[in-house]
């Protein structure tokens, strides 16, 4: 006699309002992944092993192209700034540049990063808070667009600007009321209020910058078109304005980017496919509306800051299961070898959980819990799963914006993160670490050292 | 004619019951239509699930969440066991996900007689401001707010008491700045933008419930009031009425907006003045009241669907009287089981 | 064990408690086990018996035999 294939035994007490749990039939409520654009997931682990990072190049170029032609068929002089903060390792930092992007950086490192790639400064767009003097002398010496966030920053590029013996270009920040909560303040001078007027009065007084952009950036995860189209109006409203008074021509405005993809933000009540709306209908409010505000004949650079949306979706994260247990409450609780040391997102996205088998059972509430000795460690904390053995892998996604950037070096070593190139062959992009990563910094001091001790 | 097998959701007859078991009871006693009603329950615990003179056969659903792919699957094994050539969405989260998956329903074989997703936005709050010019109607002053400047703006302008609303649900009256400012807080917590403020208009609340060919032909259109609520605000008596200036905007609706399928208009009525408080792109709970008065618009959706050409609506009498009330069934647990553990009853 | 004897199991894993009127939904093998419960028979013996009938090893039926069995204290069944 044949044995009959085994499921976990599993009691569940029936709550009227809970009814719907789908626990006997398995079909309609698991999601299982074998492969990843044709790799099997057993293969990729079986030589990279796990936890692994896996990117999707195919989903990576398609979602660029998809995005690019959604504005650049309805403004031509679009161009795409690859926002480096959302995941800078360079394989991914390349393949954006191939597909025409240049690159968005905050921080001096990352526009070491940018120039290490082999990107020229007049393709890299310098933004953020803190620029460093040195940053911004190479930065003015190699060309770089470079957006201003404060008047001290302006009393820097001066000083560069005088030292180079020349007059400098810069592209100004803007924050302004788009009708997004809350509003993005801190960066930026402040258009309603006269601010970013008296900073370009500044700027014209000085005698040693001219402005020839504007920049602003509405927030993150933007899920209404017309705030982006309500923020252009007001910006080229601004650089007449500037026009008239100064006499400062406008070449580029760079919106910024802020994009939704369809990582489902916790606590929003539609579905993403449902509640964010396509990149056509953000394409079409703001290329409608900029436009609408452009004088004839006028066709300054529109510039897209954009990150999240052009490559959230093709980043996979597939953890292993290594212990299953039961807390107090009855909740069946799972031990994952990847938690939020790695999924910095965990913190307010809900992963897309597939698992890499077929699983048979009643499903249960569970959680399911990172490696980490902490409490915060939790990247599910009330899932619908059939029991799991040890060694079942779970797959979430989306995962490929903010995670390979955030991510915490803390008590564990970070894995590898491979492509699947168009090809279908597998790339390491970057190799796990080992104990030299960690220690190749740090220096002994000799009166530490350990008798016994190497 | 060959039996007829009809998906209807919103089968929780319940204290804030669903349209389901009105839209399900409508289509019944159209013999000629020989439809057999498979529900669609989210959970096992819905009345509808034990009515079997009412419901042929039902069915626990996914909820529709994600990419709705569970939930697709699931109509696609109701349709291979037990056939289904027709959907009626009853619930308003539904509404979205049908609407912008019609297409593939079509291919799978199944009718749906919705509103485009165009007019399904329409209906949005925020929308009401051009939807009621285009139907010629009074709309209480309305001011739609995406930043706390704009809301304290509008408050000041349109003067207190006012109903402050999310874009999708939920409405709330201020009687102070204070109010106001913390409803707005709270609706964008959970709607997001935009809210929307507006007066508040005091007169007679009356409705009407309809339905559009898509091409600006009515179907059919019955007005009421509703003369009791429960403490949950349903109807639980009420009268059909015939309301000059309401109806022929309701038919204004239908024509300018092409509306497609079923609809409820709820207006307050000043006098000659109606005033648009808001569009329910469904059929409401009371649907049976209009199939009471001889204007059964769920077995007219039916044969529009199908394609079928039929007669003008019926005219209905003002003052017919409606009265809801309450009733029970005893059974056997065996069916709450077969709920359960095979998610199907019938 | 009172509880649990008064149980009224289903072979589709329904699982109704005449005292409290609450409802349960329990899978095939845990079927299997509260019927092994009911009859008295012991942990091993019922671990045994899940080997037998199953595609398991004898270490995973043990474990979830211990698992499933808090189930049951959580739920007030034993």
């Amino acid at each position: 006699m044949s044995k009959r294939p085994y499921e976990k035994p599993v009691i569940n007490k029936l709550r009227s309002g809970l009814m719907n749990k789908f626990g006997w039939s398995p079909a309609y409520a698991r999601k299982v992944r074998t492969a990843i654009d044709g790799v099997s997931v057993d293969e990729l682990c079986g030589q990279f092993g796990s936890p692994l990072f896996v990117y999707s190049e195919r989903t990576a170029r398609r979602t660029y192209r998809q995005m690019f032609n959604a504005f650049s068929t309805r403004y031509p002089n679009v161009v795409f700034g690859w926002s480096y903060k959302t995941n800078y390792l360079q394989a991914i930092c390349a393949l954006m540049h191939q597909e025409g992007a240049i690159a968005e950086v905050v921080s001096a490192m990352e526009y070491d990063k940018a120039r290490l790639l082999g990107m020229p400064g007049e393709k890299i767009i310098f933004n953020g808070p803190h620029k460093p003097m040195a940053a911004l002398e190479k930065a003015v010496s190699e060309g770089a667009v470079i957006n201003v966030d404060n008047l001290d920053e302006i009393v820097d590029l001066e000083t560069v600007a005088k030292k180079l013996n020349r007059t400098v270009h810069v592209g100004m920040r803007l924050n302004l009321d788009a009708g997004i909560y809350p509003q993005w303040s801190r960066f930026g001078f402040n258009l309603e209020s006269g601010q970013a007027l008296d900073a370009a009065k500044r700027i014209a007084r000085g005698g040693r910058l001219k402005l020839n952009g504007l920049h602003c950036h509405i927030g993150t995860f933007i899920m209404d078109p017309q705030a982006y189209a309500r923020e252009i109006t007001k910006m080229v409203k601004f650089g007449y304005e500037l026009r008239e008074a100064f006499g400062f021509d406008m070449e580029f405005y760079d919106i910024g980017g802020g994009f939704p993809s369809k990582s489902r933000l916790k606590g929003v009540y539609l579905p993403p496919e449902v509640a964010i709306p396509g990149i056509d209908e953000f394409a079409e409010a703001i290329t409608h509306a900029f436009s609408e505000a452009l004088k004839p004949g006028d066709f300054p650079k529109l510039i897209i800051e954009s990150g999240r949306a052009l490559i959230d979706e093709s980043g996979y994260l597939i953890t292993s299961i290594v212990a299953a247990k039961r807390l107090a409450d009855g909740t069946r609780a799972y031990v994952a070898d990847g938690g939020v040391n790695l999924l910095f997102t965990a913190f307010w996205y809900k992963f897309n959980v597939e698992l890499d088998r077929e699983v048979g059972g009643i499903n249960e509430t569970s959680v399911i819990y990172g490696p980490l000795c902490m409490n915060i460690d939790a990247i599910d904390e009330g899932i619908q799963l059939p029991p799991l053995k040890r060694g079942t892998r779970l797959i979430f996604s989306p995962v490929g914006a903010y995670n390979n950037t955030q991510w915490l070096q803390f008590i564990e070593y970070r894995p590898n993160v491979v492509l699947v190139t168009e090809k279908g062959e597998v790339e390491i992009i970057r190799e796990a670490e080992d104990i030299t990563d960690i220690t190749r910094r740090e220096r002994l001091p000799k009166h530490l050292e350990l008798k016994n001790g190497k | 004619m060959k039996d007829l097998a009809i998906g209807v959701s919103g089968i929780n007859a319940v204290d804030n019951p669903g349209p389901g078991i009105g839209v399900a009871r409508s289509l019944k006693e159209d013999a000629s239509l020989n439809a057999r009603i498979i529900g669609l329950a989210y959970d096992a615990m819905e009345p509808g699930l034990y009515m079997d003179w009412v419901v042929d056969r039902s069915f626990i659903m996914p909820y529709p969440s994600g990419d709705g792919g569970a939930y697709f699957e699931r109509l696609a094994y109701i349709r291979d066991q037990h056939g289904l050539d027709l959907l009626i969405p009853n619930l308003d989260a539904e509404l979205p996900l049908y609407i912008k998956r019609a297409g593939e329903l079509k291919d799978m074989g199944v009718g749906t007689f919705l509103p485009s997703m165009e007019q399904f936005k329409l209906r949005g709050k925020d929308k009401l401001i051009e939807v009621a010019e285009r139907m010629d109607i009074k709309l209480p002053k309305t001011k739609v707010c995406t930043s706390l400047d704009q809301l304290i703006a509008a408050v000041d302008e349109l003067g207190l008491p006012v109903m402050v609303k999310g874009s999708f649900y939920k409405a709330y009256a201020a009687y102070t700045s204070t109010q106001a400012v913390s409803h707005f807080h709270a609706l964008v917590a959970e709607w997001g933008y935009p809210v929307i403020v507006q007066s508040i208009v005091v007169g007679e609340e009356l409705n009407v419930i309809g339905l559009g060919d898509g091409e600006g032909g009515s179907l059919g259109l019955v007005g009421i009031k509703k003369i009791s609520v429960t403490s949950l605000g349903k109807i639980w008596t009420g009268v059909t009425i015939k309301h000059r200036a309401m109806m022929e905007a309701a038919n204004r609706f239908i024509r300018e907006l092409k509306w497609r399928g079923p609809f409820e208009l709820e207006c307050i009525v000043k006098g000659d003045d109606v005033y648009l408080i808001e569009i329910n792109p469904r059929f409401p709970a009371w649907v049976y009241f209009a199939t009471g008065v001889g204007v059964n618009l769920p077995a007219r959706l039916v044969r529009a669907a199908l394609g079928v050409d039929q007669p003008p609506a019926p005219d209905y009498d003002a003052g017919k009287l409606f009265v809801r009330y309450s009733y029970e069934l005893v059974t056997d647990m065996v069916k709450f089981q077969q709920a359960v553990t095979r998610g199907e009853v019938g | 064990m009172n509880r649990l004897s008064q149980l009224a199991l289903s072979d589709e894993g329904f699982v109704f408690d005449p005292q409290t009127g609450d409802s349960f939904q329990v899978s095939e093998t845990g079927i299997a086990v509260l019927r092994a419960l009911k009859e008295g028979r012991s942990d091993e013996d019922i671990a045994q018996q899940l080997v037998a009938h199953f595609d398991v090893a004898l270490e995973e039926a043990r474990r979830d035999c211990t698992d499933f069995r808090s189930q049951l204290k959580n739920f007030g069944l034993a």
